[in-house]
């Protein structure tokens, strides 16, 4: 593990450096909004942003479309891949989490050579948060700081950055970085109480138990009201789960060619509360009742996921996304949560 | 394999459904290529009785276009509503609103009592016959329209969303226009526009027509948090949600 | 670290097969004998497959032979959706595409030896269970009594006509069949599957009970068997979900934490405690 220290300028020429070489993805303003795009200069970089629009690790490795194969009618399949090499600059550490996290199932019990050869390509720079967006809440979730999981880790210091590599992709990467020094004891200090702060202003919302304990706490609410009074005003409009870094259902479609000789597989993105998801061929829909997906999905960050990944970090890294989404607002799991614990108390 | 024929008709609409398999390009060659078209009014003048696929564009608004609807419906085999006149009725369904005479007047003056002036309440096709599959919109999308006549020719069910406008709107990781004080409709109307309106920073209209189970308690509980009143989003959904059962809920 | 896999297997990537054989079992349920064209398929009763159309998609299918059967295997499609439309234009030499075989949640071939078995199926829910009959039929001596249990709508949905006659005449199994709705010509037993549960009363203690049909079945039989106060363990039932990966990545087929397509399909009725979405 290395920690350079870069002064913001220099770290610029760097990144113009980096653009020249592969492809850069970073966050930039769009309106009054963020969103990572390709950069194609450092200039339109936004490290102070606060929240993304889209989560850039589901929009970089299980993308909103993707073309899985290609196939001749009546004949053979082709996978279709796509490992172009690329620089994930600047996400945050909740976004980070989940990015950890897909990378576990995506790679575990059935290897899932799409996702995992993207994921390959990639080179992460994440980035410590300057700016806590409005409903953030990655302290209650223990993802306001990075521990590991990345290449590279950035610290805005002020007039400049500190860089901490997590592995030798990284260490190469800095490498290249003119202008870069060691940090200084200083530095580091200052950067402990950047990851202090971190933790009281990324809580806009606050969970009143450990997040590990969510798991002990949905066992016994599985038959709560919550459900039903919240999901009465649900749209099942899916925007929850669009918006979710640590969301991954996708759907499976075809296409085919006008001349009907060659087709298309593709997944998109899907999400649990929508009407149809559990729907077979034979027209019966097994979740169908609204507070049953609109519960499901609770269950799943708090429950399942955790559980089935064996983590203590829950499948909601707090990101506070479909908070902010939710038109209705009956989406936050903060709010749930501590209904939950209110009525059915700690132990 | 002899391929399959397409007839196209139109009935009271503005016809902008057809002009966008016109301006299909080179899309339209393919198209071309893999069906006969044999009677197709907007760009041929051959006519014909025998076709597998009517492709039906438009409302029903006068009796004689009723009759006129069950006789293509009795020589096709799969008849498609295209565009939201045909499949919920769309703008022409605004005159339900009003008093019909007042609609007549308004719209042909003086003329407004000649016999072929003649109107009825407006009605979707599938109020008059049997629909097998509807291509939303206003105008219909061109690859949307394309997706689902390719898979009806390769005899498969072209999956068509159930899911809301927002699904398409946060893939595309566009901001939600209700935080700058629009009105959007995209919770309840049907995907698969791929959010045109949202994605150009104007709000969803309803062209597309509600999901098959919008949540009116919903849409009423968020116009007051905006800090609207019911009928402020009534009039939104009025345009084309006329006399559909959520407007009126 | 991420692990990179040296495999690199493409697990939504089909393998083609080749049709063998294709028949109408009746007017909705069409027959599939299939060879792959490459490695043959590796199962065991309760597994199922993607079955893949290029250009339309995939659905998933159990495999309806028993893994003794060796030419091949063998499909029962019915006719729902739109791939299953599709398949059923399938002619002998035509290719499809075929994923699997999925599922770890499979019969109890081994802890079902020496033990009687009754075997409980409504309608098409013999299919997935018929892969485990001639499984046991195949290994009759390891087995203890074999009682099948099959009820069927009316009498035009019967299928595998031939194979019911030949086990209504083994006289080392016992097999039982009734329909919802008799019609004049139908001499047997009529009324829903769980009529025929008190014939078999005595035999039920310490059986193994596997169980498939269609999704609202399972409640009825579960009620019927309650009277017996079997152990849980005892049931073995064979869900269905929507499925879309097959692989336990897509959230399609999830009863609560489980996946139908990895935990799945066949489960037994004591884990499904923990699960109140399963029945
Ligand atoms: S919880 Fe909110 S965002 Fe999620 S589906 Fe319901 S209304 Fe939409
Ligand atoms: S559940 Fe909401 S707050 Fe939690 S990670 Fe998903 S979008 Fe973010
Ligand atoms: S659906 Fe819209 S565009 Fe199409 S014909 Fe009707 S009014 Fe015109
Ligand atoms: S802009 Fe409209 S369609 Fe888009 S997310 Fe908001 S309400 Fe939904
Ligand atoms: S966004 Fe709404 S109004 Fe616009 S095309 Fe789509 S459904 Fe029609
Ligand atoms: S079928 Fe995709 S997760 Fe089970």
């Amino acid at each position: 593990m290395t920690i350079k220290k870069i002064s913001k300028d220099a770290f610029g020429k760097f990144v113009d450096g980096l653009i020249k070489q592969q492809k850069v993805m970073g966050p930039c303003a769009k309106g009054d909004r963020f969103e990572f795009e390709q950069l194609d200069s450092s200039s339109q970089l936004r490290l102070d942003y606060d929240v993304t629009l889209r989560p850039p690790n589901r929009k970089y490795f299980l993308p909103p479309v993707e073309t899985l194969l290609t196939c001749e009618v009546g004949g053979g399949y082709q996978s279709v891949y796509d490992d172009t090499e690329f620089v994930l600059l600047g996400i945050h550490p909740y976004d980070l989490a989940a990015l950890n996290q897909m990378d576990q199932i995506f790679s575990r019990d059935n290897y899932d050579t799409h996702y995992m050869k993207r994921r390959l390509a990639a080179t992460i720079i994440a980035c410590d948060v300057v700016t806590p967006s409005k409903d953030v809440f990655a302290a209650s979730m223990g993802t306001a700081t990075a521990e590991a999981g990345f290449d590279v880790l950035l610290t805005d210091i002020g007039d400049s950055y500190l860089m901490e590599t997590g592995s030798p992709k990284g260490e190469k990467l800095i490498e290249k970085a003119q202008g870069a020094v060691d940090a200084a004891a200083g530095d580091l200090e200052k950067r402990k109480n950047i990851w202090k702060e971190n933790q009281g202003r990324l809580s806009k919302h606050k969970l009143n138990c450990s997040s590990s304990y969510l798991p002990k706490l949905l066992e016994k609410a599985y038959s709560h009201p919550v459900w039903e009074e919240k999901a009465k005003t649900c749209f099942s409009c899916g925007s929850c789960n669009q918006v979710c870094p640590t969301c991954y259902c996708f759907n499976v479609q075809d296409d085919v060619s006008w001349d009907f000789t060659k087709g298309t597989r593709q997944r998109a993105w899907d999400g649990c509360l929508l009407d149809g998801f559990t729907k077979v061929a034979g027209e019966h829909e097994f979740r169908k009742k609204r507070e049953d997906r609109f519960r499901h999905r609770l269950y799943r960050k708090g429950k399942y996921v955790p559980e089935k990944l064996g983590t203590k970090t829950p499948a909601c890294v707090g990101c506070g996304r479909c908070v902010s989404a939710c038109l209705p607002d009956i989406a936050n799991p903060v709010n749930i949560y501590n209904r939950l614990i209110d009525d059915l108390g700690l132990e | 394999m002899s391929k399959p024929r397409i007839a196209i008709f139109d009935f009271a609409c503005c016809e902008g459904c057809q002009l966008q398999i016109v301006n299909l390009e080179e899309e339209l060659l393919d198209l071309i290529d893999a069906v006969d078209v044999v009677e197709w009014r907007e760009a041929m003048s051959e006519q014909s009785h025998e076709y597998d696929i009517a492709i039906i564009e438009g409302s029903i608004t006068r009796p004689e276009d009723e009759k006129r609807i069950e006789v293509i419906r009795s020589r096709a085999k799969i008849l498609i509503a295209l565009g939201a006149c045909a499949t919920i009725g769309g703008v022409n369904k605004l005159k339900n609103n009003f008093d019909l005479a007042d609609v007549k007047k308004c719209v042909y003056g003086k003329s407004a009592d000649m016999p072929h002036l003649d109107t009825a309440l407006t009605k979707a096709l599938d109020e008059v016959v049997k629909v097998d599959y509807k291509i939303h919109g206003c105008p219909i999308d061109r690859k949307e329209f394309t997706y689902i006549v390719r898979s009806l020719l390769m005899g498969k069910t072209p999956d068509i969303p159930l899911y809301p406008v927002c699904v398409e709107c946060k893939a595309k990781g566009n901001p939600c226009l209700w935080d700058e004080g629009q009105v959007c409709l995209g919770p309840i109307i049907r995907a698969g526009c791929g959010a045109r309106c949202p994605s150009f920073g104007f709000r969803c209209f309803g062209c597309r027509g509600y999901v098959d189970n919008p949540n009116v308690n919903a849409a009423k509980d968020i116009i007051e948090k905006y800090g609207l009143t019911t009928d402020v989003l009534k009039s939104k959904m009025l345009l084309f949600g006329s006399m559909q059962e959520p407007t009126n809920a | 670290m991420i692990k990179q896999n040296t495999v690199e297997k493409d697990i939504y990537l089909p393998q083609l097969a080749t049709v063998k054989k294709a028949a109408m079992l009746n007017e909705t349920e069409l027959y599939l004998h299939l060879a792959m064209d490459g490695q043959p398929l590796d199962y065991v009763p309760g597994q199922f497959v993607e079955v893949s159309l290029a250009g339309i998609g995939e659905a998933p299918v159990t495999i309806a032979s028993s893994p003794t059967f060796k030419d091949g295997f063998e499909l029962v499609i019915r006719k729902v959706g739109t791939v299953t439309n599709a398949v059923h234009k399938l002619q002998p030499g035509d290719k499809l595409g075929i994923r699997g075989a999925f599922g770890k949640g499979v019969y109890p071939v081994e802890e079902a030896k020496g033990r009687n078995i009754i075997f409980i199926c409504g309608g098409i829910g013999l299919v997935p269970q018929r892969s485990f009959i001639n499984y046991v039929l195949d290994n009759r001596a390891d087995y203890g009594d074999v009682i099948i249990l099959l009820g069927t709508k009316c009498q035009s949905q019967r299928f595998f006509l031939d194979e019911l006659k030949a086990w209504s005449q083994r006289s080392d199994i016992q097999f039982i069949e009734t329909v919802d709705q008799g019609e004049d010509c139908w001499k047997g037993n009529v009324g829903v599957v769980t009529t025929l549960i008190p014939k078999i009363k005595s035999k039920l203690a310490s059986a193994v009970i596997p169980v498939c049909g269609p999704p609202v079945m399972y409640k009825f039989v579960l009620m019927a068997l309650q009277e017996y106060e079997l152990p849980h363990e005892n049931i073995y039932l064979n869900l269905e979900r929507k499925m879309k990966c097959g692989v336990g990545k897509c959230g399609h087929c999830q009863i609560n934490h489980s996946y139908v397509c990895m935990d799945g399909p066949v489960f037994k009725y004591s884990d499904l405690g923990v699960m109140p979405e399963a029945i």
